[in-house]
């Protein structure tokens, strides 16, 4: 694996989407099965600073993880 | 941190907008929290699916006379998550580590200015794809906003990570800090 692809990996597991589950639950973010202990590392780094960022720029407060949880919670009947 | 269960009767009775608020200052804890666990399993999946589990759990969540109910209780989902996930892999649980809060040093009405100030200031690729980004709060993978923006994957990653930095760099300049400590 290249410098620049493990970048690419590092990035990408950077966002709040993740593949759902069969079940419906979520999934680890395919690129973050490509990385290495460290890259993995670096990738929950890079996400909480960018979580804060997010959570500081919204009126609500709310990071795109806070956003992708009630979008899930709004859109279906997720209540046992 | 003030005791969040003050939220707690309105998002047992259904209110996602109390739930919202009070994800605004669990979902750091909660993440901060999975640190131990961040080699080893994919801790954003980890975090969304023991929030999802607090906002089902809420209603049976009864008080104990101690502060923060809902959040105790999501933190352990989310450790027990982890685990779970770290005996599937075969793989021996990490063991416990100091944690690194994210820390702001600026009060937040001015860390908003100045985040809103860095990014008024990115220019061409690096502020498109982090727009599209904020835009879309985990609704579909970078790979999707890419071709959006008629972009590779590999140039999509590298013009969020130029983003990242000169928004970094800039913020530092302004004397704010997000990167977790070592």
């Amino acid at each position: 694996m290249t410098p620049e692809e493990r970048e690419t990996l590092i990035e990408e597991a950077t966002t709040a989407w993740r593949p759902e589950r069969l079940d419906g639950s979520l999934g680890p973010h395919p690129s973050f099965a490509d990385l290495d202990d460290a890259g993995r590392r670096e990738a929950y780094a890079r996400t909480r600073s960018l979580r804060a960022m997010e959570a500081a720029l919204d009126p609500d407060g709310l990071s795109t993880t806070a956003h992708a949880v009630l979008d899930r919670i709004r859109s279906a009947s997720t209540r046992t | 941190m003030s005791d969040l269960d003050v939220h707690l009767s309105a998002i047992a009775a259904g209110d996602a907008d109390a739930f919202g608020r009070w994800l605004a200052a669990a979902e750091p804890q909660v993440r901060a929290s999975l640190f131990r666990f961040a080699a080893v399993v994919d801790t954003e999946a980890v975090l969304q699916e023991s929030l999802l589990t607090a906002w089902q759990v809420a209603p049976r969540i009864a008080p104990d006379g101690r502060p923060n109910g809902l959040l105790r209780f999501c933190l352990r989902a989310a450790r027990n998550r982890a685990i779970s996930e770290v005996r599937k892999q075969g793989r021996q649980e990490p063991t416990a580590e100091v944690d690194a809060p994210v820390e702001a040093n600026a009060p937040d009405p001015l860390l908003r200015r100045a985040i809103a100030f860095c990014i008024e200031r990115l220019r061409g690729k690096p502020a498109q794809v982090l727009r599209a980004r904020l835009d879309d709060p985990g609704a579909e993978a970078d790979g999707s906003l890419a071709l959006r923006l008629g972009m590779t994957r590999n140039t999509f990653a590298q013009n969020l990570a130029r983003a990242r930095r000169q928004l970094t760099g800039c913020l530092s300049r302004q004397g704010v800090r997000l990167e977790p400590n070592p």
